[in-house]
């Protein structure tokens, strides 16, 4: 009873509310870093895109998807700054999100008892992967286009239960119907996304141990962190909205998709670049499919492969790390300008070498 | 700036008339809209329009335009009821500022369909500039160059050899504000109107764009320094 008059009215009949009210009066300890921040600024931008994504959404016609996203451009009131946002704000969120799951991998934030946190986080990469490359087909672009040709095509040619899960997501070869069903799913992924991101900062919370020592209050402390880099976010969204609106989203989509013949190359924005790097390296439908999801199970798997039992990982680990955080950048490049078929080889062999060979090797060398 | 002067005429938009010469932006060639701060040349666009009107609207659209989003170039209504007026539509019915651009009769050239403009710019890498290479790049043929049936030497194309012939030669439109209509100030014009048509909003976008960078470079040093000073008393 006691505890709850302590917690206040709000949040003895609402918990959700109430535990949003009490993070103000959390009690942390001092001096945590600016990346600390990186998750709010990430819930921010979920948030910019929802409802950007909302005011799009009320415009579109799948039917005529390159036509209406002009429309919105040019004949809805401030319509182009919405699709700025929408854009930008998906940008953006893949750059916080790849520096986030960089430095808890520097930092081996991903150890116990943080693994589910850090698995949680592995999750929100695939969902605004996924939701980000139906976001690029949607766009009606050429490069979205062909994309989602090579997708449908490969669709068809799985069988048993994968090919019956792809023609229900496609709904038969690509058309305007295809266009309405990626829209849905666009949105009930992006409804997810906040979902998982949710779950993960309640997890990364359980797993943060309890100040010990001196501790200092939510409010005005890290308020004033957060608001500080909030207005730094805020500045990069608008130089990059007013100045390079188009940068790294793949400029194939500027052209109507029926304007262009078979592109040797697809252009992805650059958050795809290496992912489909990943997935081109290997041959075959189900090549592609394989690597991707390979990919994804053993960066969920790092807590385990991971055989270190001390919490801060050793030099040589660290350097590792950042060899591979190069390795992916270098991945994203060779795909957006191929040069040839082995680099991505390369670069992909190296990605499943570090987390197969590499991390319980040197962990466990490290760690005696 | 030069005064914006416009007067549409009859036919494909055939511009005659005097007043104030455009500045010389040829030589070295700048386009006002590139860089950072570029906002579009009004006047240029204004002129490009004519000679889209002149020479390209036989066979390229611009379905993503109607007629009276021309009044952002600074037409009044009345000019552009001129110039909507005085369009043909296919139904035989005179356009309004509320038609879209005409549709051209589908000309099919070798296999070739000439590609709706409306976002052309956007399309290509180095946009304007590109199209100003585009539309000056046409000429003889390097020797030892075998040009396919139906095409024609093109510096800029990538492959050299397209199936659009040349159409700017000096003097293919007459400007209404008096400018010597060269087929370089016709190209560059016209990859003006073209650059607007691409991205109407280009001048907003950079003038909302440089007033918000203003504010939150302020804000974000205001917030840093107080996050400091509170770090410093309780951190
Ligand atoms: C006689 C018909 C015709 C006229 C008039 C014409 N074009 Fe074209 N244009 C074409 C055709 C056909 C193509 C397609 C060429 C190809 O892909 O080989 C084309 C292509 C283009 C391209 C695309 C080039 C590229 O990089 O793919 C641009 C830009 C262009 N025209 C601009 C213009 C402009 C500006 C004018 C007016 C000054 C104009 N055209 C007048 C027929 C025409």
């Amino acid at each position: 009873m006691q505890m709850e008059a302590k917690q206040g009215w709000l949040a003895s009949r609402v918990p959700g509310l109430g535990c949003a009210c009490g993070l103000m009066r959390e009690a942390r300890p001092p001096g945590q870093p600016w990346f600390n921040a990186l998750p709010v600024l990430l819930g921010v931008l979920l948030a910019v895109l929802l409802a950007s994504g909302a005011v799009v959404t009320v415009y579109y016609n799948p039917w005529h998807a390159y036509d209406s996203l002009q429309g919105i451009a040019r004949e809805v009131r401030g319509g182009w700054v919405v699709l700025g946002y929408h854009q930008i704000g998906a940008s953006l969120a893949f750059a916080l999100l790849y520096l986030h799951l960089f430095r808890t991998l520097l930092t081996g934030g991903y150890r116990a008892p943080a693994e589910f946190a850090w698995m949680l986080w592995v999750k929100l990469l695939a969902v605004l992967l996924l939701t980000g490359w139906l976001g690029f087909v949607l766009n009606g672009g050429a490069g979205g286009y062909w994309s989602l040709m090579n997708a449908g095509n490969a669709a068809v040619r799985l069988n048993g239960f994968p090919g019956a899960v792809a023609m229900w997501f496609l709904g038969g070869p690509p058309g305007g119907s295809t266009f309405a069903r990626l829209l849905v799913l666009h949105v009930l992924l992006a409804l997810c996304a906040v979902l998982v991101i949710w779950m993960a900062c309640a997890a990364a919370k359980k797993a943060r141990p309890m100040p010990q020592g001196r501790a200092v209050p939510f409010w005005p402390v890290y308020a004033s962190q957060y608001f500080a880099a909030l207005a730094a976010l805020a500045l990069v969204f608008a130089l990059l909205l007013g100045f390079a609106p188009h940068w790294g989203l793949g400029g194939q989509n500027a052209i109507p998709a029926g304007d262009m013949a078979v592109p040797v190359a697809i252009s992805y924005p650059w958050y795809l670049t290496p992912a489909a790097g990943l997935a081109g390296a290997f041959h075959g439908v189900a090549g592609h499919i394989w690597a991707v999801i390979a990919a994804a199970l053993l960066l969920y798997a790092l807590p385990w492969l991971d055989r270190s039992r001390r919490h801060r990982p050793g030099r040589l680990y660290r350097a590792f790390i950042w060899l591979l955080g190069l390795d992916v950048l270098a991945l994203g490049v060779v795909t957006a300008f191929p040069m040839g078929s082995l680099l991505p080889a390369l670069f992909t062999f190296w990605f499943f070498f570090h987390f197969l060979v590499l991390t319980p090797l040197v962990t466990m060398l490290e760690a005696v | 700036m030069m005064r914006r002067f416009f007067a549409p005429l009859l036919a494909a938009g055939l511009l005659a008339g005097v007043a104030a010469h455009a500045e010389d932006t040829l030589s070295p060639l700048r386009f006002q809209s590139s860089g950072a701060f570029g906002s579009i040349d009004l006047a240029a666009a204004q002129r490009g329009f004519a000679v889209y009107q002149g020479a390209c609207a036989s066979c390229h659209g611009m379905n993503g335009l109607h007629y009276r989003d021309l009044e952002a170039l600074g037409l009044t209504p009345e000019q552009v009821a001129g110039i909507a007026g005085s369009v043909k539509l296919a139904d035989g019915s005179a356009a309004t500022p509320d038609s879209r651009f005409k549709q051209p009769a589908l000309v099919n050239m070798g296999g070739a369909v000439p590609p709706d403009l409306s976002t052309i710019v956007a399309q290509r890498p180095g946009g304007t500039r590109y199209i100003y290479d585009f539309l000056t790049g046409f000429g003889p043929a390097p020797a030892g160059m075998k040009l396919l049936p139906g095409h024609n030497y093109n510096a800029a194309f990538p492959g050299g050899q397209v199936s659009m012939p040349a159409v700017l030669r000096d003097n293919a439109v007459t400007y209404a504000d008096g400018t010597k209509a060269t087929t370089a100030q016709e190209a560059a014009d016209v990859a003006e109107f073209l650059t607007w048509a691409s991205e109407p909003n280009l001048s907003a976008r950079h003038a909302v764009g440089l007033r918000a960078v203003i504010f939150f470079a302020f804000l974000t040093i205001v917030a840093v320094l107080t996050k400091r000073r509170i770090w410093r008393q309780e951190g």
